[in-house]
């Protein structure tokens, strides 16, 4: 095995080493602008090699599995000047058992594919023909090795299907775009769902509605949730938290939203979208609560920053990267959340997220896709608004949870996992 | 190499095939606080396959290079799968270019030691600039790349890239309030970019700072100005992604929308997009399809004149190719992308555009921006607020919106100087493939009646 052989060479000179071996092969179809344009084959491979020379860290990684020599003479050259190591490498410990791989997924052909992207185009233009249509169908097997130099070793294959529709509507200067697509571990998918939800997208906004400058209540869809959740998922990183730049940071088991707010990131689910048993370093994956009832209960860490905050690894990886995310579902139906609004907005796609300062939880969004709501009834798409708050008193506000959640975690997706709607008492928005 | 491609490219079966090789050797060096946080490097090398066959597109990506033939061959099996139309490629005269990386000082050269002493050394200015500076992020990387280029034309192009990179953060607190500042250096001609930056590293410290007690602009309508670099991103979003072809070539909706000869702007508004300027960040000899670059007029005098191009958008438009297919990396197909987009120097002085503003925004730097064709964003790091013609208090989280069949007509003043953001931040993305270099400048602007979002 490669990454017993690169452990074996690198600690010849270094103390400890663990190594990482990602496979993948993908088989892509893509339909642009209302045909079959392109078609792919991918081939990857990337090793990632750690080393812990007296107590200090390098790492390199190569695309080369033939270059085990170049791998591990480049890691040992730069941990000569290294950050010291906060950690000991973990030894084996058990993983959970989770599905991460259907066999039935590596059977689909690509024209079987190519059948699927046609499909939903044609639900889509038959809806509209107008709509100038894309779509795409990939699926990928991915292999992981893990191993390090203190005996523990894992691996794993993952089987990974994604499937998204796009539209673009062009009615004199006006331009709309809707998209959708759904991503996860197993065969089973269903496409016409996609095609229809893209849908609905053009159908509610067939008509334009006018909003008003003002305070108002705003419904997140699952995907409108990006501007609350991005904030979110800096401050609970731990390496913000160690340095000092999480506005979280001493908030451990505080209240820090509504009690009706529950956010658990889970690993752990058969076939969801970012599901596995271990993680890049080693460190087997665990549910992790992060708010329960409101309450602050875990940041996330990675080996070196756990070590350094004198904390628990909790595999995430080295970069700390959140899987599934889970927010919990309310009581209320989501049709009698949006008869409840006599006026305001349902917000769901956004240009410019991100380039407000996301780190403080400030945001400052221009509506890219979102609908008015007039006593009860969404009434058509609203367009040139900004929409402007605060995350973290955004999810102090909450009026109502929706019953209803839908998974995340296609292609168009930011975050992966399970969302319900959320409506909230005020934000405020700037209208042409 | 040559050998290898030419040779693998003759079991091709398509219209057109062509192969792309990369090699690329990366290395970096980054401090959070007051700690090295990592230090590496890495080696890359893959390829992608194109063929073309009816119309059709097949891909075969890959980082084993060991079956060029096999891959040709793959690529051509799945072209044939999904050609059923008509291929058109404009056509370009072949060419066989090697070119060399020219670097005042080649940062190969610099010992790693001297690098990690850089890196810290501002990140020490940042750190310990000001008792509210809470902690930092300075992150120096570069990367050398070398592009192996073959099509079943004849085109062989080799050249090489060499990329340097300089990311200062500084990060201040007071309370709940956390206010952040990033500054970037670099570019393509040699380590002499990242050095004596201390005045930037100062700066990172001092405007996160500085933002701390600068209260939040509130949202509405403005006489906005805006400096170099944000003029530069406006008129990335604001324009530059729509005249990308790709977005039109096959929607006789937007062909209508956005035809030659419609009035776009004002009389004296000049958009270029320029690949072949020197010394600029989205500059290339040739595009990813072996097409040189060259200088393309987009706005002229306020009218419509030009768009970009790939071969297959210049071929289905009947239009000549402009040098704008660019690809990220060998993991994706090049597509038409901007190089180095500009609004041209007008006419005005800054003093003369700020002079008779009763209320309104001064917007520097960026954060970003991002377009779906009629609508955009653009963010500034910071801003002042204009009053009586005066350049005003501090304000922070200003994000900015426009509508481009609006916004293009609402600019009432174009500086006199265009000006280069020597080493921009970042870069553009667009269908998964970022961060793609562009350069990012122009001169000062006036735009009347602009959205800024904000709490009121």
């Amino acid at each position: 095995m490669i990454v017993e052989q690169i452990i074996q060479k690198a600690t010849q000179k270094a103390q400890s080493a663990q190594v990482s071996l990602n496979t993948r092969e993908t088989s892509e179809v893509s339909f642009e602008n209302d045909y079959l344009k392109s078609a792919e084959s991918s081939q990857r491979t990337n090793i990632q090699l750690t080393v812990i020379l007296d107590g200090k860290v390098g790492v390199s990684t190569t695309t080369d599995p033939n270059d085990v020599n170049g791998l591990v003479s480049k890691a040992l050259a730069v941990a000569q000047f290294g950050n010291p190591a906060h950690y000991t490498l973990p030894a084996e410990q058990p993983t959970a058992s989770v599905k991460t791989y259907d066999p039935e997924l590596l059977l689909l052909s690509k024209p079987e594919m190519i059948h699927i992207g046609q499909s939903m185009l044609d639900m889509i233009k038959s809806y509209n023909p107008e709509i100038v249509t894309s779509s795409g169908v990939a699926k990928t097997v991915q292999t992981n090795q893990f191993a390090n130099s203190a005996g523990a070793a894992y691996a794993d294959e993952h089987t990974d299907f994604s499937v998204g529709a796009f539209g673009q509507l062009t009615r004199g200067t006006d331009i709309l775009f809707a998209m959708e697509s759904a991503g996860h571990k197993h065969r089973q998918l269903d496409f016409e769902d996609i095609a229809n939800q893209t849908i609905e997208y053009f159908r509610l906004a067939e008509r334009s509605a006018v909003v008003q400058s003002g305070d108002m209540p705003v419904i997140f869809t699952p995907d409108g949730l990006n501007a609350l959740l991005l904030s979110l998922s800096i401050a609970l990183d731990g390496k913000h938290v160690l340095l000092g730049s999480s506005p979280l940071a001493s908030k451990l088991d505080q209240s820090i939203t509504d009690s009706r707010f529950n956010l658990v990131d889970n690993p752990l689910i058969d076939y969801a979208p970012q599901t596995s048993a271990f993680d890049d370093e080693g460190i087997p994956r665990k549910v992790t609560p992060l708010v329960e009832n409101g309450v602050l209960r875990n940041f996330i860490y990675d080996l070196d920053t756990a070590g350094r905050a004198g904390a628990q690894p909790t595999g995430h990886g080295a970069n700390r990267r959140f899987t599934n995310l889970i927010i919990s579902p309310g009581d209320v139906a989501l049709k009698d959340m949006i008869k409840g609004v006599r006026k305001g907005l349902l917000v769901h796609e956004y240009l410019g997220l991100g380039q407000g300062n996301p780190i403080n939880g400030e945001f400052s969004v221009n509506l890219a896709l979102g609908y008015k709501i007039e006593n009860g009834e969404i009434v058509g798409r609203v367009k040139d608004v900004m929409l402007a708050g605060n995350a973290y008193q955004a999810l102090n506000q909450i009026t109502a949870i929706s019953q209803e959640q839908q998974w995340r975690g296609g292609p168009y997706s930011l975050f992966s996992g399970l969302f319900p709607y959320i409506q909230v008492d005020k934000l405020s928005v700037v209208a042409k | 190499m040559r050998d290898k491609l030419i040779q693998a490219l003759k079991a091709h079966t398509a219209d057109y095939a062509d192969i792309r090789i990369e090699d690329l050797d990366t290395s970096w060096v980054s401090f959070r606080g007051p700690d090295l946080d990592s230090i590496g490097s890495s080696r890359t090398v893959g390829g992608i396959v194109r063929a073309l066959y009816k119309g059709g597109w097949g891909y075969a990506t890959f980082n084993d290079l060991d079956h060029l033939e096999k891959r040709v061959q793959e690529a051509c099996k799945i072209a044939h799968l999904v050609g059923n139309q008509k291929t058109q490629l404009a056509s370009i005269k072949p060419v066989v270019d090697l070119t060399k990386a020219d670097m005042e000082k080649d940062f190969r050269l610099v010992p790693l030691t001297q690098k990690k002493a850089l890196a810290e050394e501002y990140n020490n200015i940042v750190l310990k600039r000001h008792p509210k500076i809470q902690t930092s992020n300075t992150r120096y990387s570069d990367s050398f790349k070398t592009i192996y280029f073959a099509s079943s034309e004849g085109t062989y192009i080799e050249g090489e890239v060499p990329n340097i990179y300089l990311f200062m953060v500084g990060i201040a607190r007071q309370d709940d309030i956390v206010q952040q500042n990033f500054q970037t250096g670099g570019g393509f001609s040699g380590y002499q970019l990242v050095e004596n930056l201390h005045a930037k590293a100062e700066k990172a410290a001092d405007m996160a700072v500085e933002l701390l007690s600068a209260p939040t602009v509130k949202g509405g309508k403005y006489t906005v100005v805006t400096d170099p670099m944000l003029t530069g991103v406006f008129t990335h979003e604001a324009f530059g992604h729509l005249s990308e072809s790709d977005f039109i070539y096959e929607n006789e909706r937007m062909k209508e929308l956005m035809q030659l000869g419609k009035r776009f702007g004002v009389d004296n508004l000049n958009i270029l997009d320029d690949g072949s300027l020197p010394g600029q960040l989205g500059t290339h000899k040739y595009d990813a399809e072996g097409t040189p670059t060259r200088q393309n007029y987009l706005i002229q005098d306020g009218i419509l004149v030009g768009r970009l191009h790939s071969r297959e958008t210049a071929g289905k438009m009947g239009e000549q190719p402009t040098g704008n297919a660019r690809a990220v990396n060998f993991h994706h197909p090049p597509i038409v992308r901007m190089t180095n987009t500009y609004l041209a120097a007008g006419t005005d002085t800054f003093e003369e555009m700020i002079k008779n503003i009763d209320l309104g925004v001064f917007a520097l730097d960026t954060i970003g921006g991002e377009t779906a064709m009629e609508m955009f964003t653009f963010s500034a790091a910071y801003g002042y607020m204009i009053r009586n013609g005066q350049v005003a208090e501090l304000v922070r989280d200003v994000v900015l919106t426009g509508n481009v069949f609006e916004t293009l007509m609402n600019i009432d003043c174009i500086g006199d100087q265009v000006y280069w953001v020597p080493n921009s931040p970042g870069g553009c993305g667009k269908g998964g493939q970022q961060p793609l270099r562009v350069g990012i400048g122009g001169p000062y602007i006036r735009i009347q009646n602009c959205t800024v979002g904000g709490q009121q």
